[in-house]
C-alpha cells in the first residue's frame, strides 16, 4: 500500500502522464498515460507532450518500443487499457526501447499467434476439427496439422480429446486456427494429450507467473511427486502423477498458488514435503 | 457468431447506517468493492454504496460503449450482466460503478475508468451528492452523471426534476469533485487486489 | 453462449475418483460445501452461498385481493431466474427445461408442505390478503442449485417482515415501519432440499454435487425435509433404479444434513437480529471479508463542495449565450412546414434509429447514392411521396420503392424501378439493407 499514497495525488491531477520508468512493476489502471524514458529526457515528466513523436529523431539512435497485452499507443505516449502492474523488458541488445507491457489477473483467453494452448475438441467437421480454447470463438485445427499426418494416415483425434497445439492464425478478424506440428513438421510435444490426467482453469496470469523462467514453483511440485503436466496459455493446466489423489493434491497446489506470496508458498512446500 | 466476454456486476445499495445528520449533504456514503467474487463470469463485482428498466439499461450501455475499445474485439459481444441486490438510492449511479469495476476485472480494454455519481437537490435549491432513497424522492431534481478517469469529462447525464442552467453547473463540478474520491477508491481496490502479483 | 464443453479426460478422472472416494475439492462422500448466508439491510434480503454457488433471495408483499376458492388465504408465489451472470449457458428470459424443473420443485418443496400459516396472511376476508413474492436470483453456478435456492428461499422468508395493519370495520391501515415494527411471517417449520447425485448407474453417491459432478452424475435424487424428519417431497431424475434401501439411507442422510442446515440457519437469523438490536452495523457491506485481497472498503467521504457555485458561476459567464435565431416558418405544402435551415435529409437515418449496427458505411453510402430502398411496409414511404403514386413492382426478388430524395431535401419523388433494371446503381444499398432488416 506504501506505493498508493505517493502516487495516487499525482496521477489524479488529471490526466497528467507518468513516465514509464517510475512507475514499472506498480498496479496501472485504465486511461494512465505514460510516458516512454526517451520522450522524458526531452519533454520532462508532465511536460506539454505536443511535440510529434521522436523515436527516430536527431542524434538519438532509432528505439523499437513494443506495445504488449494492455497497453495502446496513443499519439507519443502509452495508453494503459487494462489494470495490472506494468512490466518491462529490455531488448537483448541497445538501451531503451523494449516490450512494454500489463500483467492482468484475466480470465477470459485472447487467441494470440505462436500461443501453446489446451484446447477441447467439440466437432469434427470435413477435414477440420474444431477446438474449443476458452476464446470468443473456437479455433479451427486441419487433421492435416498432427505429425506424420497424411490424407490417408489421420489422427485418432475423438469429440472431446484434449489437444496441445500452437496458433499459426490468431487475430481479431479471423478465426483462429491451430497446429500440432512446429515449422519442421515435428510434433515437438505438441498433439492429443493422453486420455489420464486432469484438466483445471486458472487464470491467465497465474500461468504466465508459472512458466516465468525464475519460478520456483515448478521444481518445487516436481519434488513432491513425479509427474507429467501441460500449461496452456489460454488458462488451462493438465496434470498426471502416478495416483488420483496425488493428481488431486497437485492440482491444488498449482490452483491456491495464484493467492500466495513467495513465502507463503515456501511454507506450504516445506510442509507437504514433510508430510 | 457467439460473443463471450462476460462481465458480471452485483450492486447493492444500503441505506446508510449512521444516523448523524450529513453537513450539507455534501459527502459520499461508505463505498465497498468485492472484485473477482463469483467464479463463472469472466470478471465480476459487487459495489456497495452507502449501505445499496430499460432506459437504465441504455444510459449505462452507452457510457461502457463510450471507454470500451471494442474495435480490438470485432466479432464479440461483451454481456454485463447487473443485479440489482437493493436499492438504498443512487442507483444509476451504483450500477455505473459495479460496471465499470466489472469490466477492469474481466480485463476488457477500456480507454478509462469511469464512475457515477448522483446529485440531488431539495426544495430550497441545497446540493446533496450521493442521495438516499428517500432523499431521492423528497428532492426537486435528482441529476446522474457518468464521468471518465482522463480527463473528468462527462459520458452520460440524465436528470428528473426541474432546475436553472447554474444549478446544472453546481451539480456537475460537485460530480467531479466528488469523482476524485470514486476513482481514487478504485485505484486503492485495484491496488490491493493486485498486492500480492 | 456456449459452455465450455467437458473433455473426455476430466469424466474420466472424475468418475474414477469418485470410485477411490476421492471429490475434487477433498470432501468426502456426504459433506456439503461451506454454507455462507449473509443479510441485506433490508428485511427478507439475503445471499446464500453453497461452496462457490450463490443464490439471492428477495421477499416482498403486497396487499391483494384473494382467489375465489381460498378467500381466506394469503397467497405465496416463488419464482427462481437463472440469469446469464451464473453460467454462460444460461439464455436470459427464456423458459428452460432445467429451469422449470427447479421451480416446479420449489413450489413443492415451500408452497405445498405448508411450511407458511397462509391464513395468518389474510387481512379481510374475501377481500384483502398478503401476495408474499419470493424472488431467487442464481448469481453464480457452481452446482446444486436446489439446495441453494431453498435454503435462500427459507432464509429469506424467516428474516422478512411485513408492515403491520389493522382494521376498523371496512378501513384497512397499513402502518409504516416507523409507526409500528413490521411483523415476522408465522412459520410452521423449515424445508430444506437435499441433493444426491448418482453415478454409474446408482453405483456410487455424492452429497451436495458441484458442477463438474453434476455433469458426470448419471440420476439425481432430491429430498426436501424439515428439522422434525418430515418429507416435504421426493424427486428422483436422470432415469436410474433405485432400491428402496438406497432411498431410506438417503433419508437418513438428508435428516442429518438438514438439522445441520437448520441450526446454522438459526445462528445466522439471531446473530443478524442481535446486531440490529444492538444498532451494530449490518448489511452486505459487513459481510465482505475484509482480510480478502480483492475486498475494499472507503468509510463515508465528505466532499468540499464549497467552489462549486463559483465554479458553476464561471462556466456560465464563460459560455456563449445560445444563438437566438429564430427563422420564419417556409410554408411547403399544406402540412409541411419548416423552421431554420434544418438539416440534410438523411432518410437512412429514419430506418436506422436502432444504432445497433457497427457498419455504418453502409448507410452513408446509401445516402450518397441518392436512392434508399425500403421495404413497402415502412410507413415513411408515405411521408414525401405527394407526386407519384406508390406502383409495387412485380420483380423476383422483393417488392420495394425506391425514395430518392430531390435536390431540395423537402420534396421527395418516389419511384419505382424494378429490382432487375436498377442493378447498377443501387444494388449495393438494397444489399445491405435486407442484411441488416433481420437485426433491427
Amino acid at each position: 500500500m506504501a506505493e498508493a499514497a505517493a502516487v495516487v495525488a499525482e496521477s489524479l491531477a488529471g490526466g497528467r502522464a507518468r513516465a514509464a520508468r517510475t512507475v514499472l512493476d506498480q498496479v496501472v489502471l485504465p486511461g494512465e498515460e505514460l510516458l516512454l524514458p526517451e520522450q522524458e529526457d526531452a519533454d520532462g515528466p508532465g511536460g506539454a507532450g505536443e511535440r510529434p513523436l521522436r523515436l527516430n529523431a536527431g542524434a538519438r539512435a532509432r528505439v523499437r518500443v513494443v506495445c504488449g497485452p494492455g497497453l495502446r499507443r496513443c499519439g507519443d505516449r502509452l495508453l494503459v487499457t487494462k489494470c495490472g502492474r506494468l512490466r518491462h523488458k529490455e531488448p537483448g541488445g541497445g538501451s531503451g526501447g523494449g516490450v512494454y507491457w500489463v500483467d492482468s489477473q484475466q480470465k477470459r483467453y485472447v487467441p494470440v499467434k505462436g500461443d501453446h494452448v489446451i484446447g477441447i475438441v467439440t466437432a469434427k467437421s470435413g477435414d477440420i476439427f474444431k477446438v474449443d480454447v476458452g476464446g470468443s470463438e473456437p479455433a479451427s485445427l486441419s487433421y492435416l496439422a498432427f505429425e506424420g499426418a497424411t490424407k490417408r494416415n489421420r489422427p485418432n483425434v475423438q469429440v472431446g480429446d484434449l489437444i496441445y497445439g500452437q496458433f499459426v492464425v490468431a487475430n481479431k478478424d479471423m478465426e483462429p486456427e491451430m497446429v500440432c506440428i512446429d515449422s519442421c513438421g515435428r510434433a515437438n510435444g505438441m498433439g492429443v494429450i493422453g486420455q489420464d490426467g486432469l484438466l483445471f482453469k486458472v487464470t491467465l496470469g497465474l500461468i504466465r507467473k508459472l512458466l516465468a523462467p525464475d519460478c520456483e514453483i515448478l521444481q518445487e511440485v516436481g519434488k513432491l511427486y513425479p509427474l507429467e503436466i501441460v500449461f496452456g496459455m489460454n488458462g488451462r493446466i493438465w496434470v498426471k502423477a502416478k495416483t488420483i489423489q496425488q493428481t488431486l493434491i497437485l492440482a491444488n497446489i498449482l490452483e491456491a498458488c495464484e493467492h500466495m506470496t513467495a513465502d507463503q508458498r515456501k511454507q506450504i512446500f516445506s510442509r507437504l514435503a514433510e508430510s | 457468431m457467439e460473443g463471450v466476454m462476460r462481465s458480471d456486476a452485483k450492486i447493492c445499495g444500503e441505506s446508510g447506517t449512521e444516523s448523524s445528520p450529513r453537513g450539507l449533504g455534501c459527502s459520499l456514503r461508505h463505498f465497498a468493492c468485492e472484485q473477482n467474487l463469483l467464479s463463472r463470469p469472466d470478471g465480476s463485482a459487487s459495489f456497495l454504496q452507502g449501505v445499496a428498466e430499460k432506459s437504465r439499461e441504455w444510459l449505462i450501455r452507452n457510457t461502457c460503449e463510450a471507454v470500451v475499445l471494442g474495435t480490438l474485439h470485432p466479432r464479440t459481444s461483451i454481456t454485463v450482466v447487473l443485479q440489482v441486490i437493493s436499492d438504498a438510492g443512487s442507483l444509476l449511479a451504483c450500477c455505473l460503478n459495479a460496471a465499470c469495476m466489472a469490466l477492469v476485472d474481466a480485463g476488457v480494454p477500456m480507454r478509462a475508468l469511469f464512475c457515477g455519481v448522483t446529485c440531488a437537490l431539495d426544495s430550497d435549491g441545497t446540493l446533496m451528492l450521493d442521495p438516499t432513497a428517500k432523499q431521492e424522492k423528497e428532492a426537486r431534481a435528482v441529476l446522474t452523471f457518468a464521468l471518465d478517469s482522463v480527463e473528468r469529462k462527462l459520458l452520460m447525464s440524465t436528470t428528473k426534476g426541474l432546475y436553472s442552467d447554474a444549478e446544472l453547473q453546481q451539480c456537475l463540478a460537485a460530480a467531479q469533485a466528488a469523482s476524485q474520491h470514486v476513482f481514487r477508491f478504485y485505484r486503492e481496490s485495484l491496488q490491493r487486489r493486485y498486492s500480492k502479483s | 453462449m456456449k459452455e465450455t464443453p467437458l473433455s473426455n479426460c476430466e469424466r474420466r478422472f472424475l468418475l474414477r475418483a469418485i470410485e477411490e472416494k476421492k471429490r475434487l475439492d477433498g470432501r468426502q462422500t456426504y459433506d456439503y460445501r461451506n454454507i455462507k448466508i449473509s443479510f441485506g439491510t433490508d428485511y427478507g434480503c439475503c445471499v446464500v452461498e453453497l461452496g462457490k454457488t450463490r443464490v439471492l433471495g428477495q421477499v416482498s408483499c403486497e396487499l391483494v385481493s384473494p382467489k375465489l376458492n381460498r378467500a381466506t388465504e394469503g397467497i405465496l408465489f416463488f419464482n427462481l431466474e437463472l440469469s446469464q451472470m451464473a453460467a454462460p449457458a444460461f439464455e436470459p428470459g427464456r423458459q428452460s427445461d432445467l429451469l422449470v424443473k427447479l421451480n416446479r420443485l420449489l413450489e413443492r418443496c415451500l408452497r405445498n408442505s405448508k411450511c407458511i400459516d397462509t391464513e395468518s396472511l389474510c387481512v379481510v376476508a374475501g377481500e384483502k390478503v398478503w401476495q408474499i413474492r419470493v424472488d431467487l436470483h442464481l448469481l453464480n453456478h457452481d452446482g446444486n442449485i436446489i439446495d441453494a435456492a431453498s435454503i435462500a428461499a427459507v432464509v429469506a422468508l424467516c428474516h422478512f417482515r411485513r408492515p403491520d395493519v389493522s382494521v376498523q370495520g371496512d378501513e384497512v391501515t397499513l402502518y409504516t415501519p416507523e409507526e409500528r415494527d413490521p411483523v415476522p411471517l408465522s412459520i410452521h417449520h423449515m424445508p430444506i432440499c437435499v441433493s444426491f447425485a448418482f453415478f454409474q448407474q446408482g453405483t456410487y453417491l455424492l452429497v451436495d454435487p458441484n458442477e463438474r459432478e453434476e455433469r458426470v452424475m448419471d440420476g439425481l435424487l432430491v429430498l426436501a425435509m424439515n428439522k422434525h424428519r418430515e418429507i416435504c417431497t421426493i424427486q428422483s431424475s436422470g432415469g436410474i433404479m433405485l432400491l428402496k434401501e438406497q432411498v431410506l439411507r438417503c433419508s437418513k442422510i438428508a435428516g442429518v444434513k438438514v438439522a445441520e442446515i437448520t441450526e446454522l440457519i438459526q445462528k445466522a437469523l439471531e446473530n443478524d437480529q442481535k446486531v440490529r438490536k444492538e444498532g451494530g452495523k449490518f448489511g452486505f457491506a459487513e459481510s465482505i471479508a475484509n482480510q480478502r485481497i480483492t475486498a475494499f472498503k472507503m468509510e463515508k467521504a465528505p466532499i468540499d463542495t464549497s467552489d462549486v457555485e463559483e465554479k458553476a458561476e464561471e462556466i456560465i459567464a464563460e459560455a456563449e449565450p445560445p444563438s437566438e435565431v429564430v427563422s420564419k416558418p417556409v410554408l411547403w405544402t399544406p402540412g409541411t412546414a419548416q423552421i431554420g435551415e434544418g438539416i440534410e435529409n438523411s432518410w437512412g437515418d429514419l430506418e436506422d434509429s436502432e444504432k445497433e449496427d457497427e457498419d455504418e458505411g453502409g448507410s452513408d453510402e446509401a445516402i450518397i447514392l441518392d436512392s434508399i430502398t425500403m421495404d413497402t411496409g415502412v410507413e415513411v414511404s408515405n411521408i414525401g411521396s405527394q407526386d407519384a403514386p406508390i406502383v409495387l413492382s412485380d420483380s423476383e426478388e422483393e417488392e420495394m420503392i425506391i425514395l430518392e430524395p430531390d435536390k431540395n431535401p423537402k420534396k421527395i419523388r418516389t419511384k419505382t424501378i424494378s429490382a432487375k433494371q436498377e442493378k447498377a446503381p443501387s444494388k449495393k444499398p438494397v444489399k445491405k439493407r435486407k442484411k441488416k432488416r433481420p437485426a433491427n
